[in-house]
């Protein structure tokens, strides 16, 4: 009884270590989850090339390789170079430094644009795929645009084209009573109040479907989680490998135990 | 062939106390024959020692301990160096199951009264290995300089200017210069290889001496030395090796799967082992959020919250150490173990384990009013534990401990 209840007090505790952690997506509240398939080699090529063409201009991924990337993308060297790699005095073994000098960018944006390698191991992967789908106008910010997740962020909206137009919307909202059921006035109706801070795609507005739109950001966010930890799906593999000795280790020294037990007992 | 190299063997053990050493301390050396899984962590905790020094040493080839290389070493050892990420995170999950099996360790001396008359001296050493694990760990976490090693310091370093006349110059004598730098970065990676290592294994050797001579306790609390055969040998031992050894194998293989399974899917610990904010390099220019320590320092942390005085906080800290050294007179009970001792004893333990957790909870998250008051209430549970044991152990009837095991 008493190992029991020291199990439940140990729960307990743990238990409330996790619900102390409050809202991580800034307005947005909780961030949308985050499933990387690190497997997908497809997805992950797609994000790369998203990440070249448009993140890398400002953002470098200066603790990673381009031969890397080559190698565990399955991107031939040569289409790599061709296609991904700009400036003919690139080498495959060199770092991904971006081509934005941090003093010049710093005047243009008040800040430098932060290095990304590791940025899904910072903030989380949910919360970079929560950010970049979370951008909506705002004529008060020198860009027009704000974000929900992370306000004031000083960066531009550089996929509106393929998101489209979108903004803080307001919609009606069932009231919820004490007792956790909706209210209901007295002919059975929902009785709704209106709460503003949604976000709404202006439809037909941008060169993507909302769908399409989180497909190529999922991409993306699976490259740049990728790229926080090259070796995490090399890691996830061989672990069940080393479990796996250890179990049959335990399993034979046990029966080793055991039979010497009885010498004594 | 065998005759050759059983002549060597005695050249070899006539001038080195091979065949000695082998039976006094594994071959012949009892052990009381009936003891539990409490009994493990320590030949865990070793097997952990090893894990580091030997992931450490792998480490250095490819760390850099510049200010400016620091943190691009790091992750120069997770991408580019062949397997680098095995050998990192053996170190960082190591270091956290290094204190929790030293964390048991402790608590199973707490519990079965392994500080008793007369492992007084095995108890002391083995906190002085506690303390220069706390202080290894801070610096091993300096070390790959990302925010939190640098703020984490930051707290940690700033807490010697809260002593009275020596303070300051205290701070920077440590520090080695007027804020965290490069040569704070260089003096703590020679404290953490080499200096503390050192000092470690030292200590790890004198714990073993001492036990040796005094012999393992057991839950019980029976001196299995009141009953010798003919030989001397306690009638309630087995030899170290082969049983004892086979049955720490046992401990080995169900540790290694639960390491492995932290080191290779969670080795962040979900943010409690390796912070997140550490993801980032160090800024001297922008403050975390929320400065944290790792969960193994995070009840110590809570105390020095606790306390609004910034010196008495670091005093409470301190004290919170310093009373453990001296457990062994502060218990005057006739029963060693928690099975035998009377009713106020195990209230008192679970007081105290209550306490604990709610301190080490308390020390990872943000402070509120509720928190403080909850972090000094824990702090006072802490410290009646052991203030109030030399009363509460004599004054409670305890139970008759028995003869044999």
């Amino acid at each position: 009884m008493k190992k029991f209840s020291f199990l439940i007090i140990l729960l307990l505790s743990i238990n409330s270590v996790i619900a102390a952690v409050g809202a991580p997506c800034g307005d947005y509240g909780e961030c949308d989850t985050f499933k990387p398939q690190l497997t997908n080699i497809e997805s992950l090529q797609l994000g790369a090339l998203t990440f070249i063409n448009h993140c890398y201009g400002c953002h470098s991924l200066k603790y990673s390789r381009w031969g890397r990337i080559s190698k565990d993308l399955d991107i031939p060297e040569k289409i790599l170079t061709e296609n991904l790699v700009f400036g003919s005095d690139v080498k495959l073994g060199d770092r991904m430094t971006g081509s934005m000098q941090p003093a010049v960018s710093e005047g243009w944006f008040g800040i430098a644009p932060p290095d990304l390698t590791l940025v899904t191991r910072l903030h989380g992967s949910d919360w970079v795929y929560t950010y970049l789908r979370t951008f909506y106008e705002d004529s008060s910010k020198p860009y027009g645009v704000n974000n929900m997740v992370y306000p004031g962020a000083a960066m531009p909206n550089v996929l509106a084209l393929l998101q489209g137009q979108q903004i803080l919307s307001c919609k009606d909202i069932p009231i919820i009573a004490s007792n956790g059921g909706v209210r209901r006035d007295e002919f059975g109706n929902d009785i709704t109040e209106e709460k503003c801070g949604y976000l709404k795609t202006i439809e037909g507005s941008g060169k993507l479907t909302q769908q399409e739109f989180d497909d190529y950001i999922f991409d993306l966010v699976n490259f740049m989680t990728y790229v926080g930890e090259p070796s995490r799906s090399v890691r996830e593999r061989m672990g069940w490998y080393v479990i796996l000795f250890f179990v049959v280790f335990t399993a034979f020294s046990y029966l080793l135990y055991r039979e010497y037990q009885k010498d004594y007992h | 062939m065998t005759q050759q190299s059983s002549g060597i063997f005695n050249w070899i053990n006539t001038r080195l106390p091979i065949s000695n050493t082998y039976e006094r301390h594994l071959s012949k050396h009892p052990v009381p024959k009936k003891v539990n899984f409490w009994y493990l962590f320590g030949a865990l905790a070793s097997v952990v020692l090893v894990i580091q020094i030997v992931s450490g040493i792998w480490l250095m080839f490819g760390y850099e301990n510049t200010e400016e290389g620091a943190f691009a070493s790091v992750e120069y050892i997770m991408r580019d160096i062949e397997y680098g990420w095995i050998i990192r995170y053996m170190h960082t999950t190591g270091a956290s199951m290094f204190f929790a099996v030293v964390y048991l360790h402790m608590f199973r001396g707490l519990l079965y009264g392994s500080y008793h008359k007369p492992r007084e001296l095995v108890w002391i050493f083995g906190m002085t290995i506690y303390l220069v694990m706390m202080a290894e760990g801070f610096l091993g976490y300096v070390l790959p300089y990302g925010q939190m090693s640098y703020w984490g310091a930051q707290v940690i370093i700033s807490l010697f200017g809260a002593i009275p006349y020596i303070g300051e110059s205290l701070e920077l004598w440590v520090r080695g210069d007027y804020y965290i730098s490069g040569a704070t970065i260089s003096r703590f990676f020679a404290l953490h290889v080499v200096a503390l290592p050192l000092i470690l294994i030292a200590l790890v050797f004198m714990h073993l001496v001492a036990l040796h001579e005094v012999g393992a306790g057991n839950p019980e609390g029976v001196d299995i030395e009141k009953y010798l055969d003919e030989d001397g040998v306690p009638l309630d031992s087995v030899p170290f090796f082969p049983y004892k050894v086979l049955n720490a194998l046992v401990a080995i293989g169900v540790f290694g799967i639960v390491f492995s399974f932290i080191m290779f899917f969670f080795p962040e610990g979900g943010g409690y082992m390796l912070e997140l904010a550490n993801f980032e390099e160090a800024n001297p220019l922008s403050t975390p959020e929320h400065i944290a320590p790792v969960w193994y320092y995070s009840p110590y942390y809570a105390m020095l919250r606790a306390v609004p005085d910034k010196l008495g906080g670091l005093l409470v800290m301190a004290a919170a150490i310093a009373i453990l050294f001296v457990v062994p007179w502060l218990d005057r009970s006739k029963a060693a173990s928690i099975r035998y001792k009377g009713i106020l004893s195990k209230i008192a333990m679970t007081m105290f384990i209550v306490s604990w957790l709610m301190l080490a909870w308390l020390g990872t998250v943000p402070v509120t009013a509720l928190r403080t008051t909850l972090s000094i209430i824990g702090t006072v549970i802490y410290f009646a534990f052991f203030l109030l044991m030399p009363i509460y152990t004599s004054i409670e009837k305890t139970k008759p401990v028995p003869e044999r095991l």
